[in-house]
């Protein structure tokens, strides 16, 4: 997939799906976080309700247990019925207050509790475990006591119960909560990943086709992708076929343009008289110049429309084909080609560009060498085919001295200076070198002649 | 030897022509691709000299057309583009050689001539006949060191013939050679030139160059032939 993206100059955006894979993770905690506070609170206000219920029981069991003498004493069991009660500390307590006395039970014993208060017969009041409670939870409950007489006794009937009564219980359920809840978290990560995975699928698959354009397999997208992918589809292939046409157009131009500048140059040198006249001298050098500038700066500027994309051209095929061909130039001369190529080795740049440079330096091999030439060409790089190619062309003759050689190579980059003898062929490839950022270099090579060795850069 | 010439550009075909004419060649001319093909088909050709770029039919198609159809003669390609892409294939559609312009008339000559040598199986710029030294391309012939002086029609005659050593050639085919299309042609005139030049070269009458195949035309006697 990193392919496919520019290369950016700061640090590299998140994927996709670590973005979507983050944002899940977040919104999941957010969410089941708040889910899990629900619904604690729901379980502390249900057992809170629970506990009141309980207190209440209690409320009857004390009342149960109560007597109230003549004389308005209260006379109560010291078991009411709850072994709770008359265990000292035990977190449960009961006080029941009547108008002239009041009854503790025995597990209040040593434990500061807070006063109660009285409150009118026939009413409860339920009171959660707060600062103003003592932090208890307390539960009045307000009887009156029928007297002989018809008098009747107010007696208020209070349990307190330490707020621990309620924490095994939280404590299990809490527990219970968030392991369950952290597990539905980790199945929904999981299940967005695995649905991250299916659903970029169709994305990691243009991706690869893109990836196939640019090493020349594909000519455009052709695959079968979802609905929300085709007016990206639609738009890549336009571009392409746009650039294409474009590129098309623009060597065509350059085509005709080349075209109707050389007749009429071939026009002047050809009704140039035959004689060696300062002024024949001096224009037929005219022409030279034009021609020199025509075929580099044209060779220039189509260098520069070339395609980001070309497709592989295959080394070997258009090598041959140059070789039979310069062997029908040369036929008179019996000139030995020798190809030295590795297996299924390709050029990842423009079929035009390669067979001019190969086409220029075995044109100048044949001609200046003594029959015996040779080309080799291996990859640049044997990890990745597309880094580039290294080609050496060596010829049997004179060769090139040491000190004409950088005066060659020197004039070919400036491209607007009349050489001789290697000179065309040599500066134009000099162009293309240079717009492949690749390098040259001429030696003597193992042949006994001038051997042109050089780099190109596809990548 | 005939030449046709396929260019659209006026100037460079007369320029062109004129030039080829000097040289001692017949040269037939042509502005466009289909007039061409029909020369190219028509005409008793030894060498085609045609521009890639042409109104009618394009120059490779033209080539192609050519070679299909069995003319074998040797086809140069002059092209404005330089690319060795065209070159390619214009070397892979049937051509023998190209040629880049603007080039100098110079080179012309000496590609034309250098094809005519090559389709005659001459390797060398100059060829031996006994005591006799031919240069084909100054078009000079030497009887040891004396230089014979030849008229125009007299060499290409000579020339014809030494171009085609195996054959015997008919006055009809020397004429259709040395001739272009309009010209006003007379195989009578023929046996004029190979009288004179029988005389010219072999003075004494020792060496018989040129042999009479009676009732059927000359051939270059084999006994002197160049190894």
């Amino acid at each position: 997939m990193s392919k496919v993206s520019i290369e950016a100059h700061q640090q590299k955006p998140w994927s996709l799906r670590t973005r979507l894979v983050v944002l899940a993770v977040l919104l999941l905690t957010v969410s089941l976080g708040l889910v899990g506070f629900a619904l604690d609170a729901a379980f502390h206000r249900s057992s809170e309700a629970g506990l009141q219920a309980r207190m209440e029981s209690l409320v009857y069991l004390v009342l149960g247990a109560t007597e109230v003498a003549e004389n308005g004493v209260l006379v109560i069991d010291e078991n009411p019925g709850d072994p709770r009660l008359a265990q000292p500390g035990s977190g449960i307590y009961a006080s029941v207050s009547g108008a002239q006395d009041r009854w503790d039970s025995v597990s209040s014993l040593g434990v500061n509790l807070p006063e109660p208060v009285l409150i009118p017969t026939g009413e409860s009041q339920f009171l959660p475990a707060s600062e103003k409670t003592g932090g208890y939870y307390i539960f009045y409950y307000g009887v009156s006591w029928e007297l002989t007489q018809g008098r009747m006794l107010p007696v208020t009937v209070t349990i307190f119960v330490d707020p621990q009564e309620l924490q095994p219980e939280l404590r299990a359920f809490r527990s219970g909560l968030w392991q369950s809840l952290g597990l539905a978290g980790l199945i929904l990560v999981l299940a967005q990943v695995i649905l991250l995975a299916l659903g970029l699928r169709p994305l990691r698959r243009i991706s690869e086709d893109i990836s196939g354009i640019e090493s020349g397999k594909l000519e455009r997208l052709e695959g079968n992708y979802p609905v929300e992918l085709e007016p990206l589809q639609r738009n890549l292939n336009h571009l392409l076929e746009t650039e294409q046409a474009n590129q098309a157009r623009y060597r065509n131009a350059l085509d005709s343009l080349a075209h109707s500048l050389k007749t009429p140059l071939s026009v002047i040198r050809s009704s140039l008289p035959s004689d060696d006249s300062p002024k024949t001298v001096a224009m037929d050098h005219a022409v030279t110049d034009m021609q020199h500038l025509i075929a580099t700066r044209l060779q220039r500027a189509a260098a520069s429309a070339r395609s980001s994309n070309a497709p592989a051209v295959d080394v070997k095929i258009q090598l041959e084909r140059l070789v039979s061909s310069l062997k029908r130039v040369y036929s008179q001369q019996l000139i030995n080609i020798d190809v030295l190529i590795e297996p299924e080795l390709a050029f990842y740049g423009e079929q035009r560009d390669f067979l001019e440079l190969t086409g220029n330096l075995l044109d100048n091999a044949c001609k200046y060498g003594a029959g015996q030439v040779r080309i080799s060409a291996h990859t640049m790089d044997t990890e990745d085919d597309r880094v580039g190619i290294r080609l050496q062309v060596d010829d049997n003759g004179p060769g090139i001295a040491e000190d004409k050689r950088e005066q060659l190579l020197q004039r070919g980059v400036r491209g607007d200076e009349r050489v001789e003898g290697h000179g065309l062929g040599l500066a134009i490839v000099l162009e293309i070198v240079n717009s492949y950022h690749g390098e040259i270099s001429i030696e003597q090579g193992e042949l006994g002649g001038a051997c042109v060795n050089i780099t190109l850069k596809t990548r | 030897m005939r030449l046709l010439l396929v260019e659209d550009d006026h100037d460079l075909q007369t320029s062109l022509a004129e030039i080829l004419r000097g040289a001692g060649y017949a040269v037939d001319v042509s502005g466009d691709g289909i007039e061409g093909l029909f020369f190219g088909q028509e005409y008793p050709l030894d060498l085609a000299i045609i521009d890639l770029g042409l109104p009618g039919l394009p120059g490779l198609d033209l080539i192609r057309k050519l070679r299909k159809q069995e003319r074998q003669f040797p086809i140069l390609i002059l092209t404005a583009r330089a690319d060795w892409q065209d070159k390619v294939e214009g070397l892979e559609a049937g051509a023998d050689d190209y040629l880049t312009k603007p080039f100098h008339p110079e080179e012309l000559k000496a590609r034309v001539g250098a094809l005519l040598r090559r389709s005659a199986g001459h390797a060398q710029p100059s060829v031996e006949l006994g005591p006799l030294k031919i240069d084909l391309v100054s078009q000079r012939v030497f009887n040891g060191e004396r230089e014979i002086d030849l008229t125009t029609y007299e060499y290409k005659v000579f020339e014809y013939l030494l171009m085609h050593p195996d054959a015997v050639v008919t006055k009809t085919v020397l004429a259709e050679h040395i001739y272009e299309e309009d010209n006003d042609r007379d195989s009578n005139v023929i046996e004029v030139f190979v009288g004179r030049l029988r005389r010219k070269i072999d003075p004494e009458g020792l060496l018989n160059p040129i042999e009479t195949m009676r009732g059927r035309g000359y051939r270059l006697n084999k006994l002197t032939r160049p190894i």
